[in-house]
């Protein structure tokens, strides 16, 4: 029964790894909780149970809180964000970083005023 | 000191508290409940869970009970509790050292003919700028039923962590860092639970914690159900959703077992399908996978292999991620483990950045 399983899941990957450009919403709600929460917020990092260096990306208050230091609507070279994200050296999160795409859609949000702070 | 404080406390998530080994399931007991009190598993061993746990270990002797049995508690009451840490190094181009505590906690289960009241609490990580208070905590508290022994109806009323899925106590695998299982994801609820050999069944209603931080932000339900496959394997659907003010999130999926008596080779796979919505707009349909190969090397060592697969968002092209896992268990004695972790991971297959880690974990069982 692993057999069909792990066909399926090789199908489905294989099908579903799109090919599209990306047209996800670079809003803070949609990054909060579809980049940031799941790569950033888990409950021993950055998330509202430990706070980790006082950040927490795991609800939208806590992420709004600890944006407002890390962004500069506008400027996302001036975002140390971006420095933290893109880093050669103690890039974050530091076992699994984030995708290029991922990186990308922050910087575009930044970009475009960094609304919803 | 503080880079590796602040790095050991990132990864405090990737391997925190015990579910024992259920690397041992299907091999040798069918169920959670052929080794634990509880019938998702984890936490207090029964009476067959303890020798098993004497059985497995290199080196016999003394006893498996709570504190080597020095302090033999009444009939009524049973007693557990688990201690981690572990050190090591993250990342791949650019190490970095990590040293940490993970677990300290203890476990009881009090009361008689089938109803029993259960708690496991203890430390937790402590929040910066809060208080001490927050570091002290019961991660699961609940009222249970049980028609009897290990199998049967089981009922359950409180906190505790819905079951869903394979329920691996490496956490950092995808399936369960990025799917329905998170850890610390208990939330407060009802559950209904059939336990037989041949098949289980677990239906879990619930609602998030607004007290304590909680990881699980939403309410709604969880269903696991599996059957077993003649002697040596089995088959497993699983279903989520959850439902909070600013995401709904649906999840279904199915997990594999298959124990290779020959090799020695025990299997286990899940996959599973994710699809979120978020209130202020915008969807993403995710994909998770992981296939775990478990063999007994020698007495008292086991060696697990395992393969994960994360798309993050299936309409964006090159938005996913692979792991390779090599986990080395030695069990030395009925209350020691000494776990040599390690992943690498691949992203958008070694297009883009690469992660990874190898982690010495040191894990008491009181």
């Amino acid at each position: 029964m692993l057999l069909p399983i792990a066909a399926a899941l090789l199908a489905v990957a294989t099908v579903a790894c799109g090919t599209t450009p990306d047209d996800r919403p670079a809003t803070f709600e949609y990054i909060t909780l579809e980049v940031l929460a799941p790569s950033c917020g888990t409950v021993a990092c950055h998330s509202t149970t430990t706070k980790t260096e006082g950040y927490a990306f795991d609800t939208l208050d806590a992420a709004r809180a600890s944006l407002r230091r890390l962004v500069a609507p506008g400027q996302p070279d001036g975002s140390l964000i971006n420095d933290v994200l893109t880093s050669s050296r103690k890039r974050m999160p530091p076992d699994a970083p984030l995708a290029d795409e991922d990186i990308a859609l922050i910087q575009k949000w930044i970009t475009a005023g960094a609304q919803g702070l | 000191m503080r880079t590796l404080l602040v790095v050991g406390l990132a990864l405090a998530g990737l391997v925190t508290h015990a579910h024992a080994y259920p690397q041992y399931q299907v091999s040798r007991d069918a169920t959670c409940t052929g080794c634990h009190v509880s019938p998702a598993g984890g936490g207090i061993l029964n009476e067959n869970g303890l020798a098993v746990s004497e059985s497995t270990a290199q080196w016999s002797g003394g006893s498996s009970a709570f504190l080597h049995g020095a302090i033999p508690p009444p009939d009524w009451l049973q007693l557990g509790g688990d201690v981690r840490a572990a050190a090591g190094l993250v990342g791949i181009r650019e190490l970095s050292a990590a040293a940490y505590p993970m677990q300290a906690e203890v476990y009881a289960s009090a009361g008689g003919r089938g109803f029993t009241l259960n708690v496991a609490g203890g430390l937790r990580s402590p929040q910066e700028g809060g208080s001490a208070t927050h570091v002290l905590w019961s991660r699961e508290h609940y009222a249970m039923w049980q028609s009897g022994g290990p199998y049967g109806v089981f009922v359950r009323v409180g906190r505790f962590m819905p079951v869903y899925g394979l329920r691996l106590a490496e956490h950092a695998i995808y399936t369960e860092r990025y799917g329905g299982l998170p850890l610390y994801g208990e939330a407060y609820g009802a559950a209904i639970e059939y336990v037989t050999r041949e098949f289980e069944v677990h239906a879990t209603g619930f609602i998030h914690d607004s007290i304590a931080d909680a990881v699980e932000h939403g309410d709604g339900g969880a269903l696991y159900a599996e059957a077993r496959l003649g002697e040596h394997a089995a088959i497993g659907v699983e279903g989520k959703y959850s439902a909070s003010s600013d995401l709904h999130s649906t999840y279904a999926g199915a997990t594999g077992k298959l124990y290779l008596a020959g090799p020695e080779l025990l299997l286990q796979a899940e996959a599973e399908l994710v699809h979120d919505e978020v209130v202020a707009g915008g969807t993403a349909n995710k994909l998770l996978g992981y296939l775990l190969a478990t063999h007994p090397v020698a007495d008292g060592w086991l060696v697990d292999l395992g393969v994960g697969h994360y798309t993050e968002n299936t309409a964006v092209a090159g938005l996913y991620r692979d792991a390779l896992d090599m986990n080395l268990h030695w069990f030395a004695t009925s209350h020691n483990e000494l776990l040599l972790t390690t992943r690498l991971e691949l992203l958008d297959h070694g297009t883009g950045p690469v992660g990874g880690y190898a982690l010495i974990q040191l894990h008491y069982r009181l």
